[in-house]
């Protein structure tokens, strides 16, 4: 039985413990990002709810895309991940009906996870984005497995 | 009996709106209501008096803290506005529980209750408007109807997920084509039998889909909380099966001249506040 870490909206979770499943519930337009280290068995999940701050004051680090994602990426690295053997896989996003794209937070939490990557070389594994389902996005921290479960069904990713 | 009047007479074998909510609103409605007296009644129901001083005292709520009496709170913070606190305190534990046709578990349709009236609030104060008094408490009691549709969407919940995906129409469209009411009408339609004041009920009723809404029956309030609902559900705060399954309102982005840092200030907000106003709204105040 694995023992469930749930990581709520706008926070961050890590661990190397093999018995631990990282979790995070109903992404709506919010970024889901799984990290993981096949060699040092470490992984680390993030629940993001908007791109970036408004003004120079970040709270929350990990309410945010752009200040959240590379302090994770930091964190890992110094629980002794290589950055450059680190794989992302992505969730959330969504997009409700008819919102402008000005307001669409799901698409822009997107486009600043890709242009922070695009900017560091990575490479993102894999994803699941956008559409009106909620996500549910876990990563199994012994495996590497990254699985999301939405209205019943369960597939990984 | 179809089944729209099945369901409504379900809901109205629902229990009224606890006791000393009713005494206090109906007091309210005297012309010479005083300051005095209306402490008095808040205070002969002590559930009620620990959750309007608890609010009174929250920093959302605008309490610096120190309100140490009711009487207290209504001089702080008026009576208009601790009258909205007694009704979101003596509603809100009904929404508490689970709702399986939704899919909602334990709490999860009072967090979304909340982040809709608190994202409306926020939203309001980040953009420089005074929000009307019931704002909050409109915002609060906006899927109230899920209640008691949840209890026959145990039946077909998937049907509805599955009309809702076929047809490319939105959650609450499917809710009317299915069962012949979505959850905002009979959520109104309780809450006009609660005699709860006409612009809540208005804004119950249209939150959804403001367009929709007879010109007297929109307010500022009903943007707002469409806006909060939208923040809401975009943050999964309290998402159901129907996920993210509902349509903006653009006329209601436009009319409160919306803009984006506004909404990314807002939700931060939203998600700061939460644990602190659902602490207050989850004990029994009912």
């Amino acid at each position: 039985m694995k023992n469930r870490l749930v990581v709520s909206i706008s926070d961050m979770k890590i661990s190397r413990r093999p018995r631990d499943m990282l979790v995070t519930h109903s992404l709506g337009s919010c970024l889901g990002l799984a990290a993981y280290d096949p060699a040092a068995r470490v992984g680390g999940l993030i629940h993001c709810l908007l791109p970036r701050a408004v003004g120079p004051n970040v709270e929350n680090p990990y309410m945010y895309v752009n200040v959240g994602v590379p302090l994770m990426i930091r964190k890992l690295a110094s629980m002794g991940c290589a950055k450059e053997g680190l794989v992302f896989k992505a969730a959330g996003c969504g997009r409700m009906n008819l919102i402008q794209n000005q307001f669409d937070t799901g698409a822009q939490n997107m486009a600043m996870l890709e242009s922070l990557f695009t900017r560091n070389g990575v490479v993102l594994a894999a994803q699941d984005v956008g559409g009106t389902i909620p996500r549910t996005l876990m990563l199994d921290v012994e495996t590497g497995k990254v699985t999301i479960t939405s209205q019943g069904q369960e597939w990984e990713i | 009996m179809t089944l729209r009047d099945q369901i409504i007479s379900r809901m109205e074998q629902l229990p009224q709106m606890p006791a000393p909510v009713m005494r206090i609103m109906a007091y309210l409605s005297k012309p010479d209501a005083d300051l005095g007296e209306l402490a008095t009644a808040i205070e002969y129901d002590p559930g009620l008096t620990v959750n309007v001083l608890r609010m009174a005292n929250s920093s959302f709520f605008g309490g610096a803290g120190g309100i140490t009496t009711v009487r207290d709170a209504l001089f702080r913070l008026g009576t208009r506005r601790v009258v909205q606190l007694v009704i979101a305190s003596g509603v809100a534990p009904r929404t508490q529980p689970a709702v399986a046709g939704y899919k909602l578990n334990e709490g999860e349709l009072l967090r979304h209750s909340i982040a809709v009236g608190t994202g409306a609030e926020v939203l309001a104060r980040e953009l420089g408007l005074r929000a009307p008094d019931y704002t909050f408490t409109a915002g609060l009691l906006c899927t109230i109807g899920k209640i008691v549709l949840g209890k026959f969407l145990e039946v077909d919940a998937d049907q509805l997920l599955a009309l809702s995906y076929n047809e490319n129409i939105p959650f609450e469209e499917a809710e009317r084509r299915l069962l012949g009411i979505d959850h905002a009408e009979l959520g109104a339609m309780m809450l006009r039998r609660w005699e709860l004041p006409a612009p809540i009920v208005n804004c119950v009723r249209w939150y959804l889909d403001p367009a929709a809404a007879p010109a007297e029956e929109r307010d500022d309030a009903l943007d707002l909380i469409h806006v909060g609902h939208v923040m809401a559900t975009m943050a999964g705060i309290g998402q159901g099966l129907e996920g993210m399954r509902s349509t903006v309102c653009q006329e209601c982005f436009d009319r409160l001249k919306l803009t984006q840092d506004a909404m990314i200030a807002s939700m931060a907000q939203v998600v700061n506040a939460l644990a602190e106003i659902e602490v207050i709204l989850s004990r029994t105040g009912a």
